[in-house]
């Protein structure tokens, strides 16, 4: 049993690696045979350039920069989301009344909102928080309203004759039951996420990945802008990857469809 | 009506459909779907709801178990109207999606009595109990999506009568099943009957499982307007032998009070 996971799982890293070395060498080809430019590096200087750029430190402080930002972010609009989210599949009041809102301010993207967010905190770290926040709430509000009303009709009532109060339907049935909901609207909110701090970064900061294209375009830096640009594929990817097998973990074993 | 007289214990029935109506208000206009219904359970009896698609059965079951409410009459559990589910009604539904599937199997089971606080040792021991009863020793670890839809039955009634409920109601719990494990599940179900004495409704439109199963069968007229039609005693001791002449008289019986209804005859 054990050893046909870990063998799957070889398999699955393996072919993560092949397709990215695929990658990789598509790149090379076109920008060698194809392109010919210096304004499309192959992946060879690219990864060169990288290596230095690590050696200093700057690539990490940039990478951790922007990282904090979407932590901090996505667990604030998480913690609000989850409870909103809840209350409004639980409740037809809350839901009449809080329902207008996310189908308005979901429509509004994160990007639009920059103007707003950097005239109201500046380009500190509160303008980005609040971005990440603001395009992470809406999504899992979404997700997990749709999770609570998704609840069988047969689950509830098998409780109710086994004796269970309201709270306890709630607590020990909706709730379990919409947590594989919460998790995958949460994932999507995460992908948000790195499109909205990148342009978050490009218009306003100091530091972070966006800053980094910002600056290496303005300078002429093609090399760092394939750097910032691979870093930000590899950390979503790597993310994408944590949140999925967490899904799996929580909830895949009774969850098939994720 | 001498309502107290039945809190005194003085009528032996433990449900009771007293003209029992109910008619849906929809967006198609008003059905009726159950009519003047009139039945008294007894204590300790199985019995068996019979009937052709759409007749009202469920709509029956689901006002006894309190998740319907009658429009017309009323029904009593030990005297007391019936006004919301609990846990003196255990339910085992037809599909198995009430099952949860972030529980064991075991953890399923044992859902009621967590429900009323009973501690984690005393819980699993009886849970393990009724697992054994339904027949899936050793099997308690594994989660819903892993057991197959004869075992998530058993478990689905191991679950109800851990809880100790005074009545077992059942919507065609073998409905969705095969023929072979159906004749399996029915024959533990006899058994766990003649074991615990528990009084059941049993909901079902075949006919020999009906004979197989209950103590009465009671035949239901075809809707709108569904009610009961005819109560036959099956006065056949157990396990019943579903070949012998005795066995296939009560079928016949049964078979045409149905058949009346299949085609046509009101
Ligand atoms: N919620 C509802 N709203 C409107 N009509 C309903 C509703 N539930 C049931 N009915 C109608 O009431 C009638 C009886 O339905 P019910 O589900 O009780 O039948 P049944 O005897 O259990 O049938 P089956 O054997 O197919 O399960 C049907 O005509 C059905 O259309
Ligand atoms: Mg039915």
């Amino acid at each position: 049993m054990r050893s046909t996971v870990r063998t799957e799982r070889l398999v699955t890293v393996a072919g993560y690696l092949a397709g990215f070395g695929l990658l990789f060498l598509i790149w090379h080809l076109a920008a060698t045979t194809l392109v010919r430019s210096t304004l499309f590096p192959p992946p060879g200087p690219v990864l060169e350039r990288a290596w230095v750029l690590i050696e200093d430190g700057i690539l990490q402080e940039q990478v951790i920069a922007s990282l904090k930002r979407i932590g901090q972010g996505f667990l604030l609009g998480s913690a609000i989301g989850i409870p909103v989210g809840l209350a409004i599949g639980s409740f037809k009041p809350v839901r009449w009344m809080l329902e207008p809102w996310t189908e308005f301010f979901r429509f509004i993207p994160a990007v639009a909102m920059i103007t707003v967010a950097v005239i109201w905190f500046g380009i500190g770290e509160e303008s980005k928080v609040f971005l990440i926040a603001y395009t992470t709430v809406f999504v899992v509000i979404i997700s997990t309203a749709a999770g609570v009303g998704a609840v069988g009709r047969d689950k509830i009532r098998a409780a109710q004759c086994l004796g269970a109060t309201r709270l306890q339907v709630f607590r020990l049935v909706a709730l379990p039951a919409t947590v594989p909901y919460i998790l995958t609207g949460m994932r999507l909110a995460m992908s948000n996420a790195f499109v909205t701090i990148v342009a978050a970064e490009l218009v306003a900061s100091n530091d972070g990945l966006g800053k980094m294209l910002w600056d290496a375009r303005l300078f002429m830096q093609i090399e760092d802008i394939f750097v910032a640009l691979v870093a930000l594929g590899m950390l979503g990817f790597a993310t994408d990857r944590t949140f999925r097998f967490l899904i799996r973990a929580f909830a895949g074993r009774f969850n098939a469809t994720v | 009506m001498n309502v107290r007289g039945y809190e005194r214990g003085f009528n032996v029935a433990l449900v009771t459909l007293d003209g029992v109506g109910k008619t849906y208000r929809g967006r198609t206009g008003a059905w009726e779907a159950v009519r003047d219904f009139t039945l008294d359970l007894a204590e300790g009896e199985f019995f068996c709801l019979l009937g052709t698609s759409g007749c009202g059965k469920t709509t029956v079951l689901n006002m006894v178990a309190g998740f319907e409410q009658p429009t017309a009459g009323r029904i009593l559990l030990d005297g007391r109207p019936v006004d919301r589910p609990g846990a003196d009604r255990g339910v085992v539904f037809q599909g198995h999606d009430s099952l949860y599937d972030w529980l064991t199997a075991l953890d399923n089971i044992g859902f009621g009595l967590r429900l009323r606080g009973m501690g984690r040792g005393e819980r699993r021991a009886k849970a393990e109990h009724y697992l054994k009863m339904v027949g899936l020793t050793g099997q308690g670890a594994k989660h819903p999506s892993e057991l197959s839809g004869g075992m998530k039955q058993r478990i689905q009634i191991a679950r109800a009568l851990a809880n100790d409920p005074r009545i077992l109601l059942m919507d065609e719990p073998f409905g969705a099943l095969d023929a072979m494990t159906r004749a399996v599940l029915q024959g533990e179900l006899s058994r766990i009957w003649a074991e615990t004495r528990k009084t059941v409704l049993f909901i079902t439109h075949d006919i020999e499982e009906a004979c197989a199963l209950a103590t009465r069968v009671g035949v239901m007229k075809r809707g709108p307007g569904g009610t009961l039609k005819a109560v036959i005693p099956v006065d056949l001791p157990f396990p019943r032998e579903r070949t012998s002449d005795a066995f296939m008289s009560v079928f016949r019986d049964v078979h045409a009070l149905i058949h009346d209804e299949i085609h046509g005859a009101h």
